[in-house]
């Protein structure tokens, strides 16, 4: 098992970077996302938590190996789970492979919290936990490898894009508004 | 906008996401919780569900909420 991690500070209010990261996709950067959907949300009327299930569909290059266990598809699945606590100003967003989680398992969770000591500022967190199955486990560390480095490059274009993202939307509208406000 | 998994479900798709971040912005993080879009919601997910399964990706849905701490989302 691998394990990545990184952190980025936004200089935007954390109410703009939430509303900003459903609009994330399609950025210039991450053409690797092809579709973004929602299947379920609502929200927890007790917590005032707005719960999101999203399915992810991506298509990049995997190892060779993978790509032939898998029939030569390179179109990958995955499901996210996002949770938003308007109150405490976090978003905490989980996901994990669907498709080829029988040979490999990628689980990355995302937060962003408001910076506690200057509330014009978001702090975001990414941890990725990557674990080959059994089946291929003497590739273990080729494979770990590969997708740790994939990690590092879509999250280093990942952060780009929604900084263009981010900066685009503050010329519109309400997320102004709230940019200026909050 | 992003796509939709769906190519017959990118307009559904596009209405719901911009009523969506409407409320979002406007009311959600105002305090306001109460839910609006359901309608276009609806139909936007029927479309959604419909291509997940003619490609064969409900069956891996559902196992994946069996591990899922938060499986109450998908269940409702």
């Amino acid at each position: 098992m691998k394990l990545f991690e990184t952190t980025h500070t936004f200089f935007y209010n954390w109410s703009h970077v939430s509303a900003a990261n459903w609009c994330k996709y399609p950025n210039e950067k991450c053409p690797h996302v092809i579709a973004i959907d929602v299947l379920d949300r609502h929200v927890d009327p007790e917590t005032g938590i707005l719960r999101t299930e999203r399915l992810i569909t991506c298509q990049q290059n995997v190892p060779r190996l993978l790509s032939r266990l898998y029939g030569g598809n390179t179109v990958i699945y995955a499901r996210e789970v996002s949770e938003i606590d308007p109150k405490n100003k976090v978003l905490r967003m989980t996901s994990c492979n669907l498709s080829m989680n029988n040979l490999i398992n990628v689980s990355e969770t995302v937060t962003y919290t408001e910076d506690p000591s200057d509330s014009s500022k978001t702090l975001f967190k990414q941890e990725a936990r990557i674990k080959c199955g059994e089946s291929i486990s003497r590739f273990a560390n080729y494979i770990e490898d590969f997708f740790v480095q994939r990690f590092r490059d879509n999250a280093a274009m990942g952060k780009q894009g929604f900084e263009n993202v981010l900066d685009r939307l503050t010329g519109q509208g309400e997320t102004l508004l709230l940019h200026k406000k909050v | 906008m992003s796509q939709s998994i769906g190519r017959s479900c990118d307009e559904l798709k596009k209405e719901y996401d911009a009523c969506f971040n409407k409320w979002y912005s406007e009311k959600f993080l105002k305090g306001d919780l109460r839910p609006e879009c359901e309608e276009i919601f609806k139909k936007y997910r029927d479309c959604v569900l419909n291509a997940v399964k003619n490609k064969n990706i409900d069956k891996l849905l559902v196992e994946a909420r069996k591990d899922d701490p938060f499986s109450s989302v998908a269940e409702k």
